[in-house]
């Protein structure tokens, strides 16, 4: 625990019981039991269509298989997808650590197992529950490409402010907030004025000749990838800001001196301190992107459809609750299970920076 | 106050009064308050204001014209709040489902779903019969429309507006004229297609697509009936052929370009190409889903009878009507608003997507209202189809 | 960044490294630096373009009900901010959430957070993993499973066994009580606590050590806080649309107004919000400067 560092906290009896308990009792009444219900509801039965608050609990398994089914078998390309992310995944990992052999070589061993290991079983549930399984799948593939980018857009923004942004660090911070206060949707509505098929962006890019005639941006799986990296770039930037200011600069001057490459420098010090921030930034990243479903329904197609969108339409639109419940609990499992088995490797600690 | 309004304030009198003969003097005296605050519309309506009380309207968007929502209040004295808040039937139902199953008061009196929906809302017993008894003018309702399939025994829905499916097109974009269902699967027009979300539109020219005739569809649609045609959606939804399935959205993205066309509402498009000229409207060879109504229904928690009357009446008085439907461009309920309308905006009547000519009203056939049993298939499979 | 693989393995060995030492020349890494300064740039403005958009679009005098095409330039729309009733009043209704939902929530974590790092006990690594879940769970479940408490008619009243105003509400504490207990106690972290011991040694009494010592150093990790949560309720979306019923916040208004007409003053409403949270940032960061040179002097 980081308790040993920090200047003694005290040890209670009582008093910090009764400091949690209204924080935990309210999270424990609005979100662990609510995800009990909605659990329940998973396996129950819906007897009349329009009623969907009588519900009858049945331990009915059926919801899940059922509810899954509906889109014909896609097994290959779950497979396929799965098999994929993992090895990009596995890459990029393996390229990041791979010359280093001290205390880090023992963490990116158990890292690489556990992004595998996480990869494998969203692969194994996703597989098995094929008909939306291509949804699911969507969902990671696409959260997973968008939680790339915003690492890669994101990281050397982070960098540039925690390390020269000097006096103005405060003020440039504010500035990668700021777009934040105007509201999601309006931001992706104002997205769809900027790609579409007469607008700017495209007639620009068939001019130089990049684009075709038919060639489109909105209504495209990048269009909807890059809804998701643009909507949630400050969950990304924010963690490894912290974790980068956290730093010692000593720590880096003396990198500088005996590694002579600030490239240098910076993969053996300021990368593996900073890995925190990034692993705590790729959760908030990727996991509301990989439910969400504003992007998917205001810039994407028919064919970019995510498992947001399955969940919204069959709560909201068709009023299914125990599918809608069925497929929001699989989704929450294969995140839960990830999540748990990050915090496993790195500590909770460090989850939120 | 314009001219026009005052002379029709003063037309509404005599109905007026012979309304609230019936009614209760609660809502006379419910106005006194709102007579206090005093608009300066009031004096100009003068002794109309006799209904008084409080109004709550929920309809769709686009669906009335700014001048007759003052009106209605200043002729009646009935403070109206009007919310233009339904963008789907199934969102509508869904989002106040449990405050109608609860028993719960939804905030608003009247409600004008599709025929479909209103239905459903009379099965289920969330809607009231219409208080017809204090009414004068529903009788001006066409002939045509006197005995809905949706709504058996007459008491509880009297339509909004009614009109057609079609075809919207932006010809800049097409480079030809559309005439055909088959314009939609065109190749040559992929990525570029949009189809509606409001299933039974799509449904009835995809199934006419598949070779169902129009009698065929007319005398009832089972699941398989409709097998082919979802399966043919698919097909084109999964090839990329169709961009999105929208509601009432389409518009921009066939203002956009983002559309080379796309199914549609014949109002809409008649509302749009008054400012885009490259805008036109069909029904297709084939046939496509009309006349189809979204029709009032009062809540029934509601007890706002005095004023569900007068907005009914209101609505049902052919220069009322008739302005209303030069401004939705879809086709009043009303028997015969010819010259009201003319006297309203000429133009309006002589518009063909008003006042289609026999071809086109030859091609139209109506949805059958579905089995409730199917329904749910039904909904479930157009659900996997546009990706939701 | 090329560098690296031209890099021998031999990092340890003291003769490679004045051969390091000479290779990037120092031009080159100045090119570099200006390369990622000039990157770093590029992404803030990539943050920047939608909103642009936005208030470029809030000066539009569009000729049609779809604020999408630039049909020049009025001032119109911002003489008239509040002509749609109806996003006014969500405006006004998200204000309200977002103030109620902060205030218990800056309560709720604050104390969580107070117990975090002020003392140890049983069960502090369950609490912290706990903390998180709600964030590390997928909006659409939460909203989802919220929504089947409230249907479910789960508890006895007060809680509300239909969804709406206070279902929003208690959703938008959850999330929030979340975020406040663990921004406070990133801030808290590494706290002095024998301050309050000297204070308790002096004779101050437990509540005004709290009053005097304690709540002082906390307030910027609050307000750090209390601002984090009052802009994602502002705007949350997803969570409040499964359990808003029939209340339309800012958010939903906008769907709703997405699969329908954008009316300007929608674009005009967030510029006033943007430029004002533009406002407070100068603002907070010249006083904080010169508080800096105060302190220096």
């Amino acid at each position: 625990m980081a308790g040993a560092v920090e200047s003694a906290p005290k040890r209670g009896r009582f008093a910090p019981y009764g400091l949690l308990s209204p924080g935990i009792i309210w999270l424990t009444l609005f979100f662990l039991v609510p995800v009990a219900i909605l659990l329940r509801a998973a396996l129950s039965d819906q007897p009349e269509r329009f009623v969907p608050s009588d519900l009858d609990f049945t331990w009915k398994w059926s919801n899940f298989s059922d509810g899954l089914d509906r889109f014909g078998p896609q097994f290959l390309d779950a497979l396929r997808n799965a098999l994929i992310a993992a090895a990009i995944v596995a890459a990029i990992t393996v390229a990041v650590f791979v010359a280093r052999r001290d205390l880090w070589h023992r963490i990116r061993v158990r890292l690489v197992g556990a992004l595998v290991a996480a990869f494998f079983a969203t692969y194994i549930i996703t597989s098995t529950i094929d008909g939306w399984g291509d949804h699911f799948q969507r969902s990671f593939l696409y959260a997973g490409i968008a939680t790339l980018l915003c690492i890669a857009i994101g990281y050397p923004l982070a960098y540039v402010i925690a390390f020269r942004g000097g006096t103005y660090k405060n003020l440039l911070l504010g500035l990668v907030v700021v777009p934040f206060f105007t509201t999601y949707l309006i931001r992706t509505i104002a997205w769809q004025t900027i790609l579409f098929d007469e607008g700017p962006v495209v007639g620009f890019l068939q001019d130089v000749g990049l684009f075709g005639d038919s060639d489109r941006l909105l209504a495209t799986p990048g269009a909807v990838i890059g809804g998701l990296t643009y909507n949630f770039l400050p969950f990304m930037i924010l963690p490894i800001y912290v974790s980068l200011e956290k730093i010692d600069r000593s720590l880096v001057d003396a990198a500088r001196d005996l590694y002579s490459t600030p490239a240098r420098a910076f993969q053996k010090v300021v990368l593996p301190l900073s890995l925190p921030g990034v692993f705590a930034g790729t959760l908030l990243t990727f996991i509301p992107a990989s439910g969400d479903f504003i992007n998917a329904e205001l810039l994407g197609s028919p064919t970019t459809s995510m498992i947001g969108n399955v969940v919204q339409n069959q709560f909201l639109v068709q009023l299914d609750y125990p599918t809608a419940a069925a497929l929001s609990f699989v989704l929450m499992a294969i995140i839960t299970i990830a999540v748990l088995v990050y915090a496993k490797v790195l500590g909770t600690e460090d989850l939120t920076g | 106050m314009s001219k026009r309004s005052s002379s029709t304030s003063t037309r509404g009198l005599s109905r007026r009064e012979f309304i609230t003969r019936g009614a209760a003097a609660a809502g006379g005296l419910a106005a006194a308050p709102y007579l206090l605050g005093g608009s300066p519309a009031w004096g100009a309506a003068g002794a109309g204001a006799d209904v008084g009380g409080k109004l709550d309207v929920l309809n769709w968007i686009l669906y009335i014209d700014k001048k007759s929502k003052k009106d209605f209040s200043a002729q009646t004295g009935i403070k109206l709040k009007y919310s233009d808040g339904i963008d789907d039937n199934n969102t509508f139902f869904a989002k106040y489902q449990e405050q109608f199953a609860n028993g719960d008061h939804i905030g608003f009196d009247i409600v004008m779903p599709t025929t479909w929906m209103a239905a459903r809302l009379i099965e289920l017993g969330y809607v009231q019969p219409l208080p017809f008894d204090l009414m004068e003018n529903a009788g001006n309702l066409k002939s045509e429309l006197q005995d809905p399939v949706w709504d058996p025994t007459g008491e509880f829905t009297l339509p909004w507006q009614t009109g057609y499916t079609g075809i919207a097109y932006n010809i800049e974009v097409t480079g030809r004229e559309i005439t055909s269902v088959e314009d939609l699967f065109d190749p040559e027009f992929k990525g570029k297609v949009g189809w509606l979300l409001e299933m039974r539109d799509s449904l009835t020219l995809a199934m006419l697509s598949t070779g169902m005739t129009r009698e065929e569809i007319a005398a009832g649609v089972t699941f398989n009936d409709a097998k082919p045609a979802f399966d043919r959606l698919e097909d084109a939804a999964q090839s990329g052929q169709i961009r999105r399935f929208t509601g009432n959205s389409y518009q921009q993205q066939l203002l956009s370009g983002d559309f080379a066309l796309n199914v549609a509402w014949s109002g809409d498009v008649g509302q749009l190409s008054l400012s885009e000229p490259n805008l036109r409207f069909v029904v297709p060879e084939e046939g496509a889903n009309g006349f189809w109504a979204d029709v009032m229904c009062m809540v029934a928690t509601s007890d706002r009878n005095e004023q569900v009357a007068a907005w009914c009446d209101y609505f049902y008085d052919p220069v009322n009507a008739a302005r209303v439907a030069a401004y939705t461009n879809y086709i009043s309920p009303l028997a015969d608003i010819t010259d009201e309308l003319a006297a309203v905006d000429p133009a309006a009547s002589e518009n063909p997507i008003l006042f289609p000519p026999q071809d086109v009203l030859d091609r139209l056939v109506q949805f059958p209202l579905l089995d409730p049993d199917e329904e749910e298939r039904f909904d479930e499979r157009y659900a996997e189809i546009t990706g939701a | 960044m090329t560098a690296v693989q031209d890099q021998p393995a031999t990092v340890d060995a003291p003769a490679s490294v004045e051969v390091q030492r000479a290779f990037p020349p120092p031009w080159l890494r100045r090119v570099g630096s200006w390369f990622l300064s000039l990157y770093a740039g590029l992404g803030l403005l990539y943050l920047f373009v939608p909103i642009a958009v936005i208030v470029a679009f809030s000066f539009n005098a569009e000729d049609s009900t779809y604020n999408i095409e630039w049909d020049g330039f009025t001032f119109d729309n911002w003489a008239d901010p509040f002509a749609e009733q109806g996003l006014v009043d969500a405006l006004v209704l998200s204000l309200k959430i977002a103030a109620i939902a902060t205030a218990a929530a800056v309560v709720l974590g604050g104390l969580v957070a107070l117990a975090l790092t002020r003392y140890r006990f049983q069960g502090s690594g369950f609490v912290n993993l706990f903390l998180v879940l709600p964030l590390t769970t997928p909006e659409i479940v939460l909203g989802a499973s919220l929504a089947s408490l409230f249907i479910a008619r789960t508890y006895p009243s007060p809680v509300p066994d239909s969804r709406g105003f206070d279902a929003v509400l208690i959703a938008h504490i959850m999330f929030c009580v979340s975020f406040v207990s663990l921004t406070v106690k990133a801030r808290l972290r590494g706290f002095d606590w024998t301050l309050e011991d000297a204070a308790m040694d002096l004779g101050a009494g437990p509540v005004r050590t709290f009053l005097k010592v304690t709540f002082p150093l906390m307030i910027p990790g609050i307000l750090a806080a209390a601002l984090l949560s009052f802009a994602l309720s502002l705007d949350d979306f997803i969570i409040t649309l499964f359990n808003a019923g029939d209340q339309t916040t800012f958010p939903i208004y906008i769907y709703g107004a997405a699969q329908r007409a954008i009316p300007p003053q929608i674009q005009v409403l967030s510029s006033m919000i943007l430029f004002a949270s533009v406002a407070i940032l100068v603002t907070g960061t010249l006083i904080g400067r010169r508080r800096e040179a105060a302190a220096t002097r």
